[in-house]
């Protein structure tokens, strides 16, 4: 599951060029979070000696999958060079609708039909969006922004603010597990391959990518970019509302306010985890490895009873030096 | 193998071997105690602010150590990550605003079904929580007598401005409902406009602003149950009524930020009415010490009404002592009220 680029790119790391015959598992950068991740591991085992619980491992291990499904959304548009500011707003208003279709009171549809239909709004407002930022050019900043409002307006307007109670025999899929190992957790692993998989292993991957590392070029090799781009916010759109279905479960009821507090995660997630900013550049263990970073940065602010106030800023600072230290390191391999 | 596999197997393998190593010595040594309470606020927020400052009065009156603990946003997903960390390092009772009631169903659940004691504080909870209190301002209790008082002032005729916060709060309908009802009782006052969706200060005061602009001198009372609509109103109508040949608008809003503290007392506005955010933190943290001593809930669901008080120029700077004695005579009735005595 090593960072997945376009050969073009200029933006080589000699520890991901392979010897003969021989395949790395990870990338350089992805192991230097690899190793950030386990020395946090260590000092929070070090001060809190209730870290190395099972209970710790399932309750935590749920929210690091769910930050995957956020920060996928957002990856896969980072990727084509694109970005996308309504994934928590599509996460939000698939929520609403998911509520409308489950709760005994509305619709009250078996949760398996609900998720079915919830989940087409996924592609449905990928399809959207991209044809909007392809067929009349407009940015996907400002597409995305707008949108963004609209799915917000639209939340607050259809539930009138109330939650949506869940079914508790939906509850499983978020608070249920194999033993101490969360189904959340089995499914992002499997979804996670499944990324690997596309952006590794098939052409539409590589075109993605391709996509994402110069549109130009990709475009005058015959790739209808313009279909890259319709294809990664349909993407985006199956991740949101995948982490949106994750989080009505979890948190057994469908607020509207889910998604609010998306957007930032799914960029610090992301960028922690090795995303292009300028596209082309996406690794699915790398973004694993963010969001355990993520959370255990959050698990730490709370355990180390840091003043809360502040908690913000040290969680902004503790991201940024994480991103800076993976950076001088990839510097410092360039020059050797 | 490569250079990276190798590394990458090298720090997995002492990764495994320091945390085992670790856990071992963990395993033989007593961990230091921790507080058994945590009162969790959402937010930094003068209303928090000062729930948590309950808190602390109580495990300085108690002698029980109670962890108070603020949290970033008030949004569910902050609250349920913050509190299940809090619950990995073992706290055994949690106070916590339901940010969103029906939201913290799945939380009161979790924290349940690993043996925490829980109390909801500034909401109630869904109904089905499994939480057996909660400590808190009667939501539709205080609208209502809101409503009945901007009436009261309006010589029950004119035309009312209601200001709503945000819309996606759980509490924001039900006082709407109970405004709506008060003003059906008398044919004489209308909710001329209703505005909404507010989430800040600045948010609220430009669309009051510009509610009061569009309606002229048709507006005769604004009435505003949140605290950004508040503090927002008090300011602007403040302004408003201080200048010379103004209509004077009547206003009764919610809580007590010392800036509509400061325009009651001056007699620029009529009234707000307190909560008892002192009594939510100081009332919430002495059930879950009596629950943590082995007292019961006497039913599985109880609502201990907090209070609110009506503040205005006569009482402006005493009311304070009244909130105090309302919080200590309903801490004094707990034990006969909400709980049973533990069984011996």
């Amino acid at each position: 599951m090593s960072n997945i680029q376009h050969p073009t790119s200029n933006i080589q790391h000699p520890l991901a060029e392979p010897r003969f015959g021989q395949t790395d598992w990870v990338t350089g950068r992805t192991l230097g979070l690899v190793m950030f991740a386990g020395v946090l591991t260590i000092i929070m085992a070090l001060v809190s000696p209730n870290f190395l619980t099972t209970e710790t491992f399932f309750s935590q291990s749920r929210y690091i999958a769910f930050y995957v499904m956020v920060a996928m959304a957002q990856a896969i548009c980072l990727a084509i060079g694109d970005m996308n500011l309504a994934v928590g707003a599509v996460g939000s208003i698939a929520t609403v609708a998911f509520g409308l279709l489950v709760a005994p009171d509305h619709a009250h549809l078996s949760p398996w039909l609900a998720v079915g239909i919830v989940f087409l709004i996924g592609p449905a407002t990928g399809l959207l969006h991209g044809l909007i930022i392809t067929r009349l050019k407009i940015d996907a900043f400002i597409v995305t922004l707008s949108m963004m409002f609209v799915y917000m307006g639209l939340r607050s307007g259809i539930s009138g603010g109330n939650a949506y109670s869940i079914p508790q025999s939906f509850w499983w899929l978020g608070q249920g597990g194999f033993g101490w190992l969360p189904y959340m957790v089995v499914i992002v692993l499997l979804i996670l391959c499944g990324v690997s998989v596309l952006y590794g292993r098939t052409k539409l991957g590589r075109w993605l990518i391709a996509t994402g590392t110069n549109p130009m070029a990709t475009h005058f090799s015959g790739i209808n970019t313009k279909r890259m781009v319709i294809i990664a916010h349909a993407l985006s759109g199956c991740f949101a509302v995948l982490a949106a279905i994750f989080w009505a479960s979890q948190s057994g009821n469908a607020a509207p306010q889910t998604g609010d507090d998306w957007l930032i995660i799914s960029f610090a997630v992301a960028i922690i985890g090795g995303t292009g900013l300028k596209g082309n550049l996406i690794s699915p263990f790398g973004i694993l490895m963010g969001a355990i970073i993520f959370k255990l940065i959050q698990h730490a602010l709370v355990i180390l009873k840091i003043n809360d106030n502040y908690s913000n800023t040290l969680l902004g600072g503790l991201i940024l030096l994480a991103i800076v230290v993976d950076r001088t390191r990839e510097r410092f391999e360039k020059k050797q | 193998m490569t250079r990276n596999n190798i590394l990458l197997l090298t720090t997995l393998a002492v990764l495994a071997v320091v945390l085992t190593g670790i856990k071992i010595y963990q395993n033989h040594h007593t961990a230091a105690a921790v507080e058994p309470i945590v009162l969790y606020e959402p937010l930094p927020h003068p209303y928090c602010t000062a729930v948590g400052g309950g808190a602390t009065a109580y495990s300085k009156d108690s002698g029980t150590p109670v962890r108070v603990v603020v949290g970033q946003e008030s949004t569910m997903a902050n609250l349920n990550q913050n509190i299940e960390s809090l619950l990995t390092v073992g706290h055994k009772a949690f106070a916590f605003i339901p940010v969103d009631p029906a939201g913290a169903k799945g939380l009161f659940t979790r924290l349940k079904t690993a043996g925490r004691l829980t109390v909801a504080y500034g909401a109630q909870p869904a109904e089905g929580s499994e939480t057996p209190f909660a400590v808190a301002t009667d939501t539709k209790a205080a609208a209502t007598l809101a409503a009945e008082k901007l009436c009261e002032l309006m010589g029950h005729k004119g035309k009312i401005l209601n200001v709503l916060e945000s819309l996606t709060d759980a509490n924001t309908p039900i006082r709407k409902a109970a405004i709506e009802s008060v003003v059906a009782k008398y044919p004489d006052v209308e909710i001329i406009q209703t505005v909404g969706d507010v989430t800040t200060e600045q948010k609220a005061r430009e669309k009051i602003e510009s509610a009061l602009v569009a309606r002229g001198d048709e507006v005769d009372g604004v009435i505003c149950t949140g605290y950004t609509t508040t503090v927002a109103a008090a300011t602007l109508l403040a302004d408003h009524n201080r200048q010379a040949g103004a209509k004077h608008i009547r206003f009764v809003g919610l809580d007590n930020d010392e800036r509509v503290l400061a325009a009651i007392r001056a007699g620029d506005v009529d009234m707000t009415l307190a909560q008892n955010p002192f009594g939510h933190g100081y009332i919430s943290c002495a059930l879950l010490d009596l629950m943590l001593q082995g007292w019961k809930p006497k039913v599985d669901y109880q609502f201990v009404d907090a209070g609110c008080f009506p503040v205005t120029k006569e009482n402006v700077d005493t009311y304070q002592a009244g909130i105090e004695a309302m919080t200590k005579t309903i801490v004094g009735e707990l034990k006969t009220k909400y709980l049973e005595p533990p069984q011996k």
